[in-house]
């Protein structure tokens, strides 16, 4: 039994988030305001590092074995890789994406307590789990942003210019996904004894992977054709979706190994 | 951007009859048109690819030919209309979209199945990565992909490392898993205790002898903790107030289920029934049992007794509370499981070793993965599935994968080039 409840720790750096966006929204140009934003920010992440350090000295293992533990894994690295998107490429919004995105996975270990219990399969129980989902959690998140931009672009009639940000979060939210797919390859070596099967998941993770391909070759070349550029772009996020929730439904995945959840 | 200066603008590229040069995409979708119909047509006539053509060393050959053919295709046959059009986007983007076609009937059709409808089966669908129109896919995909690699390889520049890193070592991955698959070897071993095992079957059904022997000590099966849940009598099934809070059984330990307050006095991991009662044992059908409290919150009723989710060797035994509510122990979840065996090697000397799902051991170009066990048996299994895996070719695999990794970080922290409005021009993103 732990000697504190990690809900509140939880909590509290959900708290230092939301205060740190707020100032950031008020700021104005205040340069104490912003830079308390900015500890405030990492102080969140920092608290979560904590929780994870204490449970792992606490139990006397990894807080890897349950679901609700890699939540809490999610809720730390999605600040943290936002927070470095921020430093490097200075899209403010990122801040506030990462956080809300860790929010909903931390929320969800409050209102579902009993996550924590929920134990791993002996398959998932590698160390390449965390950083395989992380990853990908995080490219979808970029990717989903330029699917915005893509959609705003169709309907406003977006010109070459307003393809410059979706290009630039296709570009991060590429490197994520190329990251994902390769330590997916590398651990499936390790679990399954193959880097790559044609499993329906990985079949998909590849079609989502190529088309976003697609997208960034059809620019290099064809930067006036706007609207092809838009189509592509949000066809890969349809196929992005359908990698992410639909592949279960899918006729072809009747025995596929990355269906844990319908047990 | 001197690459881009002298291409084609589309402007021109719209306006030229099909089959002048420079090819673009008119001609690119024609390629990629009859690259499908042969495909089908040699599927329809032949069957599948045929299997294991690509052994070793043939497939050293042909990796080696294919990749020096695309050299001098590209140092002395720019003139040719094909070879120029390979190296440019207009081709990149039509054998990815070959690619993604295929890819997707096969994200759409179920693969290996038996059952699949003669004509999808004929046409290769239902088995597309040992069908013709994928092979010809992939060799127009490699093509493209090595003549642009080429373009910026010879002359090596530094500033050309990020582009080489991705594409260089995606041909590789590519060139090598397709090249390698023919050597990759998989071979089960059926161990028992205490059996010396050398042989191996594979997924045909033929027996091979390994260079490698293994003799199974013990196979183990690491549980979670069981937990207690509340069960309606009659079904079994979890009753929904319970699946919030299942909690793991343990001895002193209290908690809420439902109305009900629970304590555990005593948790015993393995246990038989000795009489009415649970007594710790170790041997084979042990499982786990608990001795519970439980009292009622509001009325104060007190229930008291065993409870077990039972093994292969004794029955389960639920401790009723209500009419049609009872209290039950759910089968615990493997934790882990390994094969602890002694392995022999021509020459060396026997040694013991741990084979764990996730942490496969490695001996002699061999890699041994716990594959499965007999789970009628659950954690007293004496019979442990070992699975060998030899790939040869990983290592180029692996070289191509790590350059990609760089790659990506590249990519991520480089970004993508402005485009300047009205001109088309590129710069690089200051954002
Ligand atoms: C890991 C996957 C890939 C990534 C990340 C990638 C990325 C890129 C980038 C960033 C450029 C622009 C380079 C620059 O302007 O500096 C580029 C150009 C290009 N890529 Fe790719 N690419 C990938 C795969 C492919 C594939 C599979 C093909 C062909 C089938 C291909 C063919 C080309 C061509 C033809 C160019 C233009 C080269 C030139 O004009 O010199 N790429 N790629």
């Amino acid at each position: 039994m732990l000697p504190f409840d990690p809900a509140n720790v939880t909590i509290a750096a959900m708290l230092c988030w939301l205060v740190s966006l707020t100032l950031f929204a008020a700021a104005r140009g205040n340069r104490t305001v912003k830079a308390t934003g900015h500890v405030l920010y990492v102080a969140g992440i920092l608290i979560l590092a904590g929780l994870l350090t204490a449970l792992w000295q606490f139990m006397g293992r990894a807080p890897l074995r349950t679901l609700g533990e890699t939540r809490l894994w999610y809720g730390m690295f999605l600040p943290l890789i936002g927070y470095a998107v921020y430093a490097r490429w200075g899209y403010r919004w990122m801040l506030y994406y990462a956080a809300l995105m860790a929010t909903v996975f931390l929320g969800v270990n409050l209102r579902h307590p009993e996550y924590y219990d929920r134990d791993l399969v002996p398959a998932l129980q590698s160390p390449w789990f965390v950083p395989h989902v992380v990853v990908y959690l995080f490219a979808y998140a970029v990717l989903a942003a330029s699917a915005i931009v893509a959609v705003r672009g169709l309907i406003r009639r977006a010109r070459t210019t307003e393809l410059n940000v979706a290009d630039n979060l296709v570009q991060i939210g590429f490197g994520f996904l190329t990251l994902g797919l390769l330590f997916g390859a590398l651990w499936g070596k390790e679990a399954w004894g193959h880097y790559w099967t044609w499993d329906p998941k990985e079949t998909w993770a590849f079609l989502t992977w190529i088309v976003y391909l697609a997208y960034m070759h059809h620019r290099i070349q064809r930067p006036q054709q706007v609207r092809v550029s838009l189509w592509i772009l949000s066809l890969a996020f349809v196929i992005l979706l359908v990698c992410w929730f639909g592949v279960n439904y899918l006729p072809s995945a009747a025995d596929s190994v990355h269906t844990y959840g319908r047990s | 951007m001197s690459g881009m200066a002298n291409q084609p603008t589309s402007e021109n590229l719209r306006r030229k009859p099909i089959w002048i040069p420079p090819w673009g995409y008119a001609e690119g979708w024609m390629i990629v048109s009859g690259l499908l119909m042969v495909g089908f047509a040699l599927q329809l006539a032949g069957g599948g690819l045929p299997s294991g053509v690509l052994a070793w060393p043939v497939n050293l050959y042909t990796a080696l030919i294919f990749s020096a053919l695309l050299t001098i295709a590209h140092l002395f046959g720019r003139s040719v209309p094909l070879f120029a059009w390979l190296g440019r986007v207009p081709a990149t983007i039509c054998s990815i979209a070959l690619i993604t076609f295929l890819v997707l009937i096969m994200g759409l059709v179920l693969q290996d199945d038996e059952a699949a409808a003669p004509w999808v089966r004929r046409l290769g669908l239902s088995s597309m990565t040992s069908s013709w129109p994928f092979l010809l896919g992939l060799i127009l995909f490699l093509s493209t992909l090595g003549m642009a690699t080429l373009k910026r390889m010879i002359p090596f520049r530094w500033r050309n490392t990020g582009f080489l890193l991705n594409h260089l070592g995606l041909y590789i991955v590519v060139l090598g898993g397709l090249m390698g698959s023919a050597d990759v070897e998989r071979r089960l071993m059926e161990l028992r205790e205490g059996e010396l095992v050398w042989h191996a079957t594979d997924r045909a059904g033929h027996v091979y002898e390994m260079p490698l022997a293994l003799e199974l000590i013990r196979f183990e099966r690491k549980e979670h903790h069981p937990k207690a849940a509340l069960v309606e009598t009659g079904s079994h099934r979890l009753l929904s107030e319970s699946k919030a809070d299942l909690f793991e059984i343990d001895s002193d330990i209290r908690g809420h289920l439902g109305d009900w307050e629970i304590e555990v006095h005593r948790f015993l991991p393995l246990s038989m029934p000795v009489g009415d009662r649970y007594e710790p044992v170790l041997d084979v059908g042990a499982g786990p049992s608990a001795r519970v409290t439980a009292v009622h919150t509001g009325t104060g009723e007190k229930r008291e007794g065993w409870i077990t989710c039972g093994s292969f060797a004794f029955p389960h035994r639920l401790l009723e509370l209500e009419e049609d509510t009872a209290l039950a122990m759910t089968v615990p979840r493997p934790r882990a499981y390994r094969s602890q065996a002694v392995l022999y090697t021509p020459g060396g000397t026997p040694e013991t070793i741990l084979i764990e799902v996730n942490k496969p051991y490695r001996v002699n170009g061999w890699t041994l993965y716990q594959h499965s066990y007999d789970d009628r048996f659950g954690r007293w299994s004496r019979t442990s599935i070992i699975e060998a895996i030899r790939d040869p070719w990983l290592p180029v695999v692996y070289t191509g994968i790590f350059m990609m990794l760089g790659g990506a970080v590249y990519l991520m922290f480089r970004g993508r080039k402005l485009i300047i409005p009205n001109t088309g021009e590129t710069t690089r993103a200051s954002v």
